[in-house]
C-alpha cells in the first residue's frame, strides 16, 4: 500500500513490460553477505541519447542518494577527471576493463554503470514532461558478478505548478519549459531506482530490509539469475 | 492546483521519508551548486559550491552526524586546485578518517593533485 501511494505520488507512471514482486534478499541474495559493497566506484553515466545535456544531471545527483542507501562513494566529478587524465573520454570505453582494476586503483567494492536510454522531452500546451529510461548495473570487482541491477522508462511530470489561471499557465509552462530545473528532476529519477536496493553499512537498516517488497522488472530478474 | 500540490508535496514525502534519515546526511543544495560550478566554471560558480561544500560539514558537525561520503575530499581537490595545498591535504585527510574505505582513492588524488611526492 505504501508502495502504490508513493508509485502515485511521485507522478512517476512506470512503463514497463513486466514486473515481479520479491522481497530484497530473493532479488539480490549477495547483498546480504560478504559479498555487500561497502565503497561504491559511480561510473560517470552513459549516455545513449542525443540529449548531451542529460548526462550533467545524471552525475551531479547520483552520489546523493546512493550515499543516502548506507554506500561510500567517490565524487563522479574527480572520478571523471581522473578518468580523463588516463584518457578515457566516454564511459562506454570501461566496459571493456576488467573490474578488479578499479578494486586496485581505487579501493572499490564495487562499480556502478548508469547508462541514460532515453531523455526525451515533451512540451504541451499547459504541461511538460520528460521521458526517461535508465539502466543501472552494480558489478563486483572481486569476482565480477551482478550485484544489483535495475531498469526503468518513466515519464516525469515537469509541469510548474497551476496559478489557477489558464494565461498566466501557459506563460508560466512556457518559462518552465525552457528554463526547467532538470537536476531535481535527475535526483528524483536516480533515488527511485535506488528504492530497490539493499541498504549499505552506513545505513540504520543496513541488514533489516530483506523482507521488503519490491517490484523488479522481469528482464532485470532474469538476467539475475544467468 | 491541489493535484499539483500532492505531487510535490508526496515527493517530498517520497525522498525525506525513505532516504535521509538511515543515514543522517545532510546534503544541502549540494547538486545545485555542482551543477552551476559544471556548467558555468568561473570564480563565483566556483565559491558557491566551496561554500555549500563547507555549510555540509558546519552543519553535520553541529548534528552531530557524519559528513556525507566524498564532501572532505571534493572540498580538498578543489582547495588543491587553487593552490591551498595546505588546507587541501587537511581534508582529504578528514575524508580517510571518517571513511577509511576512501584511502586508495585519496591517494590516487593526492598524486594527481601533486601534494605527494
Amino acid at each position: 500500500m505504501k508502495y502504490l501511494i508513493l508509485i502515485f505520488g511521485t507522478s512517476l507512471f512506470l512503463v514497463s513490460c513486466g514486473t515481479t514482486q520479491q522481497s530484497k534478499l530473493e532479488a539480490y541474495p549477495s547483498m546480504y553477505d560478504d559479498r555487500q559493497p561497502l565503497s561504491v566506484l559511480v561510473i560517470p553515466a552513459i549516455n545513449n541519447t542525443t540529449a548531451a545535456d542529460a548526462t550533467d544531471y545524471f552525475n551531479v545527483t547520483i552520489n546523493e542518494p546512493l550515499s543516502n542507501f548506507g554506500y561510500y562513494t567517490m565524487p563522479v566529478e574527480i572520478v571523471k577527471d581522473i578518468f580523463q587524465k588516463e584518457g578515457i573520454v566516454d564511459s562506454t570505453m570501461i566496459k571493456g576493463i576488467p573490474p578488479s582494476i578499479f578494486r586496485k586503483n581505487f579501493g572499490a567494492d564495487a562499480v556502478l554503470f548508469v547508462t541514460i536510454n532515453a531523455w526525451d522531452k515533451n512540451y504541451i500546451v499547459i504541461s511538460g514532461n520528460v521521458t526517461v529510461s535508465m539502466e543501472y548495473v552494480m558489478l563486483s570487482t572481486d569476482s565480477n558478478e551482478i550485484l544489483w541491477q535495475y531498469s526503468a522508462t518513466q515519464v516525469v511530470d515537469t509541469t510548474a505548478e497551476s496559478t489557477g489561471f489558464i494565461i498566466a499557465d501557459l506563460i508560466s509552462t512556457a518559462i518552465t519549459t525552457a528554463a526547467t530545473d532538470y537536476v531535481p528532476i535527475a535526483k528524483q529519477v536516480n533515488y527511485q531506482a535506488f528504492a530497490g536496493l539493499p541498504h549499505g553499512k552506513y545505513s540504520t537498516r543496513h541488514r533489516i530490509d530483506g523482507e521488503e517488497k519490491i517490484l523488479i522488472s522481469l528482464k532485470d530478474a532474469a538476467t539475475e539469475e544467468n | 492546483m491541489k493535484l499539483n500540490s500532492f505531487l510535490i508535496l508526496s515527493t517530498l514525502i517520497f525522498i525525506g521519508g525513505c532516504a535521509s534519515p538511515n543515514t543522517g546526511y545532510y546534503w544541502e543544495n549540494y547538486s545545485g551548486t555542482l551543477y552551476n560550478f559544471k556548467k558555468n566554471p568561473n570564480e563565483e560558480t566556483r565559491q558557491k559550491h566551496i561554500k555549500e561544500l563547507e555549510s555540509i560539514i558546519i552543519k553535520a558537525n553541529e548534528k552531530g552526524s557524519r559528513v556525507p561520503p566524498g564532501v572532505h575530499a571534493e572540498l580538498g581537490y578543489i582547495l588543491a586546485q587553487q593552490g591551498e595545498k595546505g588546507l587541501a591535504v587537511e581534508q582529504l585527510n578528514n575524508e580517510i578518517n571518517v571513511y577509511p574505505e576512501s584511502k586508495t582513492f585519496i591517494e590516487r588524488i593526492s598524486i594527481m593533485l601533486g601534494l605527494e611526492d
